[in-house]
């Protein structure tokens, strides 16, 4: 479970990015983050591994306070939440199967880092991982060599292979197209239901939202606009949310047809 | 439909004047070549009369001695050399890679331990090879010893630097990955850092290795062995033709690992 009391996030430029924000996510639920660019969606997903610190207020995650955690425990709990990025943050020199290996290292030993040979058993979860998102006969090819939506699965294997409880996506589908963006979106929503995976992902596209999404919960300048299940979410919802009326680039399909 | 040439052009802003920095820089950089060149007494003159002076170094030059070529004392310290350059090369340049990285705000999160590696990295740079080796064999004595650890520290100093410019320009999104993976900081490095600078590194390590052939050369002339002993020798006794046949076969030496090393350069990038 993971669980904001009066959470804020001021970053050392002045921008503030959260504030007091009072929030619950159950263990297994799929949550959607909608909001304008800067409302603060981005912050928000890596408070919860702690990638940017809160700078008041309280963040629990599966019963640890993030704040209170030392080094090895921010560790130990990142290897538990799988993320996902806008840019897919691969090693495009690597082959996908050392991708998705990075999702083992927590448990494996650094000195078979090192030296690049990894116990059978974490290969044989990366393997799974791949045939999760059947990509697995990618798994010799270089990163570089992959499409957009290939790669986006291969960053979806990664944070499969650390077998977390959680996982995080940040604006997954912002680099892809609208076929690829639906069958990424299939794939989270999938693990998702079948594996019982806390789901938190980031979206700009309203109708993607609203498709995918159990629980949508809007963002405006950092403050907690709107918190209900997809199906209460139109598009008056979405004005209060974004602040303005809609416009085609908001949603993906009249986006795409353009 | 009015096409681009139609329109009358529009008014451009008004040019900016030369900078006086680019003048300034200029002349004050043509001030001190011509102070220096008076002051270390520059003769154009003299070097023409220097050349066409009847002396034996340049007699030498047209009779090299070819079989110094083949003869066996040649030949040990050509492969001095060799040697030299190899293992100055293999264990500086292994030990620049985790030097590199410590030096970097993604590699070394301690903001003093990150600044001490740093200036130690530059110390070692601003001292030049011959230093080093003139140190060493004050240090350890005259021999190939003093020549090794030179190499090292200047193998250290050169891919050192290289590799830390490579490093600023790294795609950061692998290191967010694997840091929020809960890789450990050495874990992170070896998996999404190495593998985007592995190549480059690799051409910095055989360039580094050109270098250190050729800086062998001169490393014997203060005694720390190598070729640059047996071309020193020649000199002092001033046999020319000797001297210059060896000169020739390092050249030749130098060219032809120059090109090898070149090669496999340029399938690496």
């Amino acid at each position: 479970m993971i669980r904001f009391s009066n959470a804020s996030v001021t970053y050392p430029n002045g921008v503030s990015a959260m504030k007091d924000l009072d929030l619950e996510i159950a263990d297994g639920e799929f949550v959607v983050i909608v909001g304008l660019s800067g409302a603060g969606k981005s912050t928000l997903i890596r408070a919860v591994n702690g990638l940017v610190p809160l700078t008041s207020g309280e963040l629990n995650v599966n019963g640890h306070d993030v704040h209170a955690l030392n080094r090895a425990g921010l560790r130990d709990l990142r290897s538990d939440i799988g993320m996902i990025f806008q840019g897919f943050n691969l090693v495009d020199r690597t082959t996908v199967l050392k991708n998705v290996l990075m999702g083992r290292l927590h448990e494996v030993p650094t000195w078979r880092t090192l030296i690049g040979k990894y116990p059978q058993a974490d290969i044989d979860i990366a393997a799974r991982a791949l045939a999760r998102v059947e990509i697995i006969e990618k798994t010799y090819t270089r990163a570089s060599d992959l499409s957009g939506g290939q790669r986006q699965r291969v960053g979806i294997a990664r944070a499969l292979a650390q077998d977390p409880s959680i996982i995080l996506a940040d604006e997954p589908v912002a680099s892809l197209d609208p076929p690829t963006s639906h069958v990424v979106m299939r794939y989270l929503q999938q693990i998702c239901r079948e594996l019982g995976i806390t789901t938190i992902v980031n979206l700009h596209f309203l109708d993607l939202a609203t498709t995918y999404a159990d629980r949508i919960i809007g963002l405006r300048d950092g403050v907690l606009v709107f918190d209900g299940p997809g199906s209460e979410c139109d598009d008056t919802v979405f004005e209060s949310i974004y602040g303005r009326s809609l416009t085609a680039d908001d949603t993906m399909t009249k986006h795409g047809a353009l | 439909m009015t096409t681009l040439d139609d329109a009358p052009p529009p008014v451009l802003p008004a040019k900016p004047g030369v900078s006086t920095f680019a003048v300034g820089g200029a002349l004050i950089a043509a001030a001190l070549t011509i102070v220096t060149a008076r002051s270390v007494g520059f003769s154009l003159s003299e070097i023409i009369t220097n050349f066409t002076r009847k002396n034996s170094p340049a007699e030498g030059l047209l009779h090299p001695d070819w079989g110094q070529i083949w003869s066996r004392r040649s030949r040990t310290a050509f492969i001095e050399t060799l040697q030299l350059a190899v293992i100055g090369t293999a264990i500086g340049a292994t030990s620049a890679l985790p030097l590199a990285l410590w030096s970097t705000t993604f590699g070394n999160p301690n903001r003093w331990l990150r600044m001490l590696v740093r200036s130690c990295n530059n110390v070692i740079r601003s001292i030049p090879d011959l230093l080093w080796a003139l140190l060493f064999v004050t240090a350890v004595g005259i021999g190939a010893l003093s020549g090794l650890l030179a190499l090292f520290f200047f193998s250290l100093a050169v891919t050192t630097k290289l590799t830390s410019d490579t490093l600023d320009g790294i795609d950061m999104g692998p290191i967010e990955a694997a840091n929020a993976s809960g890789a450990s900081l050495t874990q992170m490095l070896r998996t999404a850092v190495v593998p985007q600078i592995l190549p480059s590194y690799t051409s910095f390590v055989l360039y580094n290795f050109e270098l250190n052939l050729r800086a062998s050369a001169v490393l014997g002339l203060v005694g720390a062995g190598g070729i640059g002993q047996r071309i020193e020798f020649f000199r002092g006794a001033g046999r020319w033709e000797e001297l210059w046949g060896l000169v020739f076969m390092f050249f030749l030496v130098v060219f032809i690992v120059e090109r090898i090393s070149v090669t496999l350069r340029r399938r690496l990038i």
